[in-house]
């Protein structure tokens, strides 16, 4: 009896030291594979996860996440911002015009609005892209979008900047699924970065090819940060949520013209007011007999208009 | 209320514990699993830190794999509840006990497709935004604030209706309809509904004339239903050949107890088994004497064999004392199918139809045993306690018969036939009209403009269903061989069909008409596998928890005995004939 007492207090004290072990090697196995976590630099303070929603902020709460924003751009880039919660002006809506005729691909709308807009350079994010089409189709098929040329206008082309269309009927918006994208009173579809989850689904929908992910940490060098910021425009955005084009709303909000129309060499920018019937935007789609909307049949109506002259 | 919750605490204590006990091959499987889930939360950690610029997706094609593998597994946990459907409704009995692994599986895919939509978000820490009162959700505009509220739902139901089956069969008590029919018939509707809620994600963006299209909804459904089930074919007979106890042949040891053998019973036999049996109580006195005729009571050695598979005779047992293993054999080997105890039946449903022996019963125990001649079992259940407690029970056994395996296999051909029909419909539409919204699909099938990654893929999954479909069409898939090939045939096909040839082609081109191809990344592709192999060792988790409640050698009845390593090793077969003395 003795005997067969031992073995069986080996054989416990055995099973108990596999499973220890096993306990063991299964937790270093779980700590190891959790390891890359060291890394994380980019931390949310509890104050921004808890962060409330745009549209239900008070005045108060709003103050406060404004110097929170500041106090986190200076941290990162050395740089004290001035950062802005502009609201829409009454009896103000936005509406863009761009003349086709006068276009001559330079891009240098693009690279305006991406100094504007504190836009990553790496990855790089452009929120408007030119494409060059070959005269007498709309194709967007025959479109080429990463055109190399020396000298532009190319002959036998003509050049198309898309960005954001601020379309009347958004399907981006619809299918946000916590509404933390938007379209405000004066037309401008807007994104709120502190609430965005990043699902992409906007990105899905958008027939204009509109919107942009975050899909690293954006990277900004200190000294090209422009600090004239809003909170529903410019700030710089966190890894993993959604941007686009805002109409250059920290400009536009506050009675300048978007950086894309002042940098235009050859003024095929027009913005403006509709509702003020003075504008030129309202005298352009008065008195030009062609204008475009992009995808007309998807009825998203967008607030962004293509013309030429003649 | 409070012995309620120490009940259920027990019973979860219970399930945890047998969960970490089986033989190597149970630890390898686990290991394995387990090895690979962390090599995938090692990938999603680097993918936390360094964002979603690890996987091989961009602003032009801004949806990858693991959406892809989200709308596949929507499919089968859409198609595990469909076969709730010939149980329910059309009362197939041997589809019962089934209907719970379907549910199983349909909670471990429900799971395995929020973490492919987590894994998906930029700012998975913001999840709470999506949740209703302290975050935002856009419903009903937002098709995926609807899809976050059917699957969650869907997963409550299903870990309700399992979880409260599972739970009154530990108990031996017998379900009340109340408590899961309603819920069996709200998850069928609802399991058509994840599925079409899923597809109208796609169907609704009209800025993607690829997804834009009103087929796609019936094409889900149709895909999942044929690969739903067919997963649930493999998986059943991985079921059937691990929860086998040993060899067939086993089966023939044992001592068989004579139909002469034994004392006839008295009345006294009868308030014997009314105290594990209170239903019997209400079987009159001059009832019981009617169905003494013929019954007999037998004093049983372990190993003894009462009754052996393919015989026939019209006898019924009770248990009195001890305890009797009903196992079958199935393919060469021996399962259990149930654990009869005190006041439990066994032979009753060969009694009662007149059918051949489903399954060889033996004494696990010296044991008392009451034989009843169908007649007396037919007496007895005049009473509706009875017949309804004597109902119940016959269906409480863990069959996984061959006839089951095909009944499903009904399913997958037609809803392969329709899948692969309305396949046909799609691209006849897309290339006859020849607008120029057939670029995806020139891209899916054919290549455009010198791009051509999915082309391969898209011609192998047509390939797989169209083998698939003919195998099962076939008569020749009536063997398991070749319906298991058709199975994996249908499962690849569509996964590749509805991932990589639904999801990738709505983005290429873009709607500006820029191609840019989409390859996963291999961090993408280990966190995917990470899932997959996460949501594998859940549902073999669900299942080393379920198969001994389902075959009776879990119960409350036993709570307090060591649990038993495997299914039963130490029961019979192991005793040689005649080793048995007392009677």
């Amino acid at each position: 009896m003795p005997l067969a007492d031992k073995t069986s207090d080996r054989a416990m004290s055995r099973r108990s030291f596999l499973r220890g072990s096993a306990a063991f090697s299964g937790l270093t196995a779980l700590a190891a594979s959790l390891s890359p976590l060291r890394e994380l630099s980019d931390f949310t303070s509890t104050e921004e996860f808890l962060q409330k929603y745009y549209k239900e902020l008070s005045p108060d709460e709003m103050t406060k996440v404004l110097q929170r924003i500041e106090r986190d751009v200076q941290r990162q880039y050395g740089i004290r911002p001035h950062v802005r919660d502009l609201k829409p002006m009454d009896g103000v809506e936005f509406v863009y015009c761009l003349n086709l005729t006068r276009c001559i691909g330079c891009r240098k709308c693009v690279h305006a609005c991406v100094a504007e807009n504190n836009q990553s350079r790496n990855p790089e994010i452009q929120y408007i892209r030119v494409l060059k089409l070959p005269h007498g189709s709309l194709d967007l098929e025959k479109a080429e979008h990463h055109y190399e040329a020396k000298e532009v206008p190319e002959k036998g082309f003509f050049y198309m900047p898309v960005q954001c269309q601020q379309c009347e009927n958004p399907p981006c918006v619809k299918v946000c699924p916590v509404n933390a994208t938007w379209q405000e009173s004066d037309g401008i579809t807007v994104i709120d970065y502190d609430w965005c989850i990043g699902c992409r689904y906007c990105e899905a929908a958008c027939p204009y090819w509109a919107r942009r992910f975050n899909f690293a940490k954006p990277q900004i060098p200190k000294e090209r940060l422009n600090p004239e910021m809003a909170y529903l425009g410019n700030r710089p955005r966190r890894q993993g949520v959604m941007e686009k084009c805002h109409f250059c709303i920290q400009r536009t909000r506050a009675g300048k013209y978007p950086a894309c129309l002042e940098v235009c060499p050859v003024g095929a920018r027009k913005f403006g007011n509709i509702l003020d019937p003075e504008s030129e935007v309202s005298h352009i789609l008065r008195e030009k007999r062609v204008f475009i909307q992009l995808k007309e049949e998807m009825g998203t109506s967008p607030r962004f208009f293509y013309y030429f002259d003649k | 209320m409070i012995t309620a919750a120490r009940n259920y605490g027990s019973f979860l204590w219970r399930c945890a514990r047998v969960a970490t006990v089986g033989d190597w091959r149970y630890y390898a499987w686990m290991g394995l699993l387990a090895a690979v889930t962390l090599i995938g939360l090692n990938a999603y950690c680097k993918q936390l830190v360094h964002g979603l610029m690890v996987t091989g997706m961009s602003d032009e094609v801004s949806w990858g794999v693991y959406i892809a593998n989200f709308t596949f597994l929507v499919g089968v946990a859409a198609a595990a509840v469909m076969m709730v459907i010939p149980v329910y409704i059309y009362d197939n009995e041997e589809m019962h006990d089934l209907v719970i692994f379907g549910e199983l599986l349909a909670v471990a895919a429900i799971i395995m497709c929020l973490l492919f939509v987590t894994v998906d978000l930029g700012r998975p820490d913001r999840f709470w935004h999506l949740i209703p009162i302290i975050g935002q959700m856009n419903f009903p505009s937002s098709m995926l604030s609807w899809d976050v509220i059917v699957l969650n739902g869907y997963l409550l139901l299903n870990v309700h209706i399992c979880g409260y089956l599972i739970y009154t069969r530990y108990q031996g008590r017998k379900p009340s309809k109340w408590f899961y029919i309603p819920f069996v018939f709200i998850a069928i509707v609802w399991a058509v509904s994840i599925h079409t809620v899923t597809a109208f994600l796609y169907v609704g963006l009209g800025g993607r004339p690829f997804w834009n299209s009103a087929i796609v909804g019936p094409r889900f459904l149709a895909s999942a239903f044929s690969a739903g089930p067919a997963l649930i074919i493999l998986a059943l007979q991985v079921v059937r050949r691990v929860t086998a106890s040993g060899s067939a042949r086993e089966l023939d040891a044992g001592r068989d107890v004579g139909e002469s053998a034994g004392r006839p019973a008295t009345l006294a036999d009868f308030d014997q088994l009314g105290f594990a049996l209170p239903e019997l109580a209400s079987v009159s006195e001059a009832d019981r004497e009617r169905a003494l005729a013929g019954a007999v009571v037998l004093d049983v050695a372990e190993g003894d064999v009462l009754l052996r598979q393919g015989s026939s005779s019209r006898n019924a047992f009770f248990v009195l004392t001890g305890s009797v293993v009903v196992k079958r054999a199935e393919q060469g080997r021996a399962r259990i199918t149930r654990t009869a105890r005190p006041g439990d039946q066994f032979g009753e449903v060969s009694a009662l139809h007149g059918t051949s022996r489903a399954a060889t019963a033996v004494a696990e125990e010296p044991s008392r045993i009451l034989r009843l001649p169908a007649d007396g079992l037919r007496v007895l259940m005049e009473t509706r306690e009875m017949s309804q407690i004597v109902n119940s029970r016959m269906s409480e056994r863990l069959m996984i018969t061959d006839h089951a395996l095909l009944t499903l296999r009904g399913i997958v051909q037609v809803a392969m036939i329709i899948n692969v029909f309305l396949l046909a419909n799609e691209v006849f539409k897309e290339f006859y009209s020849g607008n120029l919204h057939v670029a995806s699909s020139k891209y899916l099938f054919l290549g455009l403009h010198g791009y051509h990654a999915l082309v391969p893929w898209i011609w192998t999954a047509i390939g797989l269903n169209l083998i698939g479909m003919v195998l099962l069409i076939l008569p020749i898939s009536r063997s398991l061989k070749w319906l298991d090939v058709a199975c994996v045939c249908c499962i690849v096909g569509i996964w590749i069909e509805k991932g990589m040839g639904l999801v990738i082609p709505g983005f290429i081109p873009t709607p500006l008409g820029a191609i840019v191809e989409y390859t996963p990344s291999l961090n993408e592709t280990l966190i995917c596998i990470g899932i997959w192999a996460f949501g594998l060792m859940l549902y073999t988790l669900f299942l080393r928890m379920t198969v001994p409640i389902l075959q009776g050698r879990m119960t409350k009845a036993n709570e307090g005995l060591p649990e038993r390593a495997g299914p039963a090793r130490a029961v019979a077969g192991s005793v040689p004939p005649g080793a048995a003395t007392a009677r």
